[in-house]
């Protein structure tokens, strides 16, 4: 029952601290820009070495580069899930609406990530395979991905209460992500036609040339800034959000 | 470089920062909406604790 | 008591109530019934396999009913405040969604068993041949949708927009469930033998039922208090 309390409590504390929380988000904005500088300037050292360094893949052509962006985008957004998931079992037990909004706004950047992967696969698929789309298990797999946080999304969208939405979105989070395991761990026992794994943490080394290895996982910094820049975007917007709703329960 | 399928790569990659653009955009409007009310609750609020003391 | 007892009294409960007044059971075998007549128009039943196709049709009404079972669940406890009185009382949350879900379960098996005979009469199959195995397929993934329909029931419950929402949230949940008896189903109703790859499916219908099982047990508080 003291969970009851906690809004009214940080409802306090939220109006006075007007002077503290603008000298806060001038921190945050030089964190923001920051961050999204340093991934520019990654970004523009790996655009140089995808196209000028790194040679052709053999039966591909240039489309093969894709996968520079493809696999980093699919790697932040399960990272993103699993932190959220992580940070929604931090809100379950302690209570504090700071990490529901934190996690929120990563599943909200790691959707978009996990659209970034399916969209460059899709566009990728239609030279190599042919087609769009095809109902492989890890084509699957992501859209069920997809549809899960999406629906987390919409769930937050229709609950107004704080402290409910923060509660069900978490539990939500948490089911997400354990589901997402198991749907991904039935991939391996499913034939399928998405190429296999090749990077080595997965096959242990030997199925793909190093140095383009090498460049996923540099281009997977940028990516990683990208997306944190963006979640401290959206979590800032979702305590001033909380502010305007503490701010009106207080007016009324 | 290899020429073949470029241009598909060209929109691979075209898309894959077309959508973060287009979530950057949305998330700028949203700011700028959150900013706005939260400007005008706060106006309220003062409003409603100077009329007390007014009175 | 301890907290099995408290859920067997749930489900008691909760069965007995539908059972005096049959509305979602009659509400959901009807359905069943409406999505076979319907699918008989979308494919080609005259095909020389039925059982092949069955096997994915019937998953996928037991899929549609269930979320019917699964919106009255705690849906039934709305009127005069009945949930509040529940969580005051000290049945534990874990017991509550433990009971509802064997309720949903008993009756989605009822439900499945009348398809079941529907779907051999209509499409023509001959499913008594692997009974004994079906029936253990069919009980875990029944189970793990009464489960996830459980706790997304108590999730949705206080929406707006709660018949909606129930569906949009838990069929991607249960993908990995329902693509694991699907396999397991066609290859029953078509007698093939179960071969190591199908029986894979098994391992992941019962890695599913135990994880759901234990996270509704761990989440019931967090979800259930208002």
């Amino acid at each position: 029952m003291s969970i009851q309390t906690k809004p009214l409590n940080s409802s306090d504390a939220a109006v006075p601290s007007g002077p503290a929380t603008s000298a806060n988000s001038v921190v945050v904005d030089r964190l923001i820009y920051a961050f999204a500088g340093l991934a520019a300037i990654l970004l523009a050292y790996n655009l140089y070495q995808i196209f000028m360094v790194l040679g052709d893949e053999l039966q591909q052509g240039a489309i093969y580069r894709i996968i520079f962006f493809h696999v980093p985008a699919a790697l932040t957004a399960f990272i993103g899930f699993f932190v959220a998931m992580v940070l929604s079992v931090v809100y379950l037990s302690t209570n504090n609406l700071k990490w529901d909004s934190l996690a929120a706004a990563i599943n909200e950047v790691s959707l978009v990530f996990a659209c970034v992967n399916i969209v460059t696969g899709s566009i990728w698929a239609r030279i190599i395979w042919g087609i769009w789309w095809t109902w492989d298990y890890r084509l699957t797999s992501m859209l069920v991905c997809i549809l899960i946080f999406f629906g987390y999304l919409l769930l937050r969208q229709s609950i107004d209460e704080p402290t409910q939405r923060a509660r069900l979105s978490a539990a939500l989070s948490i089911f997400g992500c354990v589901d997402i395991v198991i749907v991904w761990k039935s991939i391996e026992w499913f034939r399928t036609q998405h190429p296999g794994p090749v990077l080595s943490i997965r096959t242990g080394g030997g199925s793909m040339d190093p140095t383009m290895e090498a460049a996923i996982y540099r281009n997977l910094i940028p990516l990683l800034l990208i997306a944190i820049s963006l979640v401290i975007l959206r979590a800032r917007q979702e305590s001033t959000a909380r502010e305007i709703d503490s701010l009106r329960r207080r007016l009324m | 470089m290899d020429a073949r399928n470029f241009t598909f790569m060209f929109y691979g990659f075209l898309a894959a920062w077309l959508i973060v653009l287009v979530y950057i955009v949305t998330l700028a409007r949203r700011s700028g909406r959150l900013r706005k009310e939260l400007e005008d609750v706060k106006q309220l609020f003062e409003d409603k604790q100077a009329a007390p003391k007014a009175r | 008591m301890n907290g099995l007892s408290y859920a067997w009294a749930i489900a008691r409960k909760d069965l007995a109530v539908e059972f005096r007044t049959k509305e979602s059971l009659n509400a959901a075998g009807a359905f069943a019934i409406v999505i076979l007549l319907l699918f008989s128009f979308a494919f080609d039943t005259a095909s020389d396999e039925p059982a092949e196709l069955a096997g994915k049709l019937l998953w996928l009404v037991f899929a549609f009913a269930g979320a019917l079972i699964f919106n009255r669940g705690f849906a039934r406890e709305m009127p005069n405040e009945c949930l509040d009185a529940l969580m005051a009382s000290p049945i534990p949350a874990a017991s509550l969604v433990v009971g509802k879900a064997f309720a949903s379960f008993v009756l989605l098996l009822i439900v499945e068993a009348v398809s079941l005979f529907a779907c051999g009469i209509f499409y023509n199959m001959n499913w008594t041949r692997r009974l004994p195995a079906l029936f253990i397929v069919f009980v875990l993934a029944t189970w793990g949708l009464s489960i996830v329909g459980a706790v997304f029931g108590a999730l949705t419950v206080n929406l707006r927009l709660r018949e909606l929402m129930l569906p949009v949230l838990i069929y991607p949940l249960m993908i990995p469930l329902l693509t694991g008896a699907i396999e397991l189903t066609g290859a029953l109703l078509t007698n093939q033998p179960l071969t190591p790859d199908v029986l894979l499916w098994g391992r992941v219908l019962i890695v599913f039922d135990v994880v759901f099982t234990s996270l509704a047990i761990l989440l019931a508080e967090a979800i259930l208090l208002n």
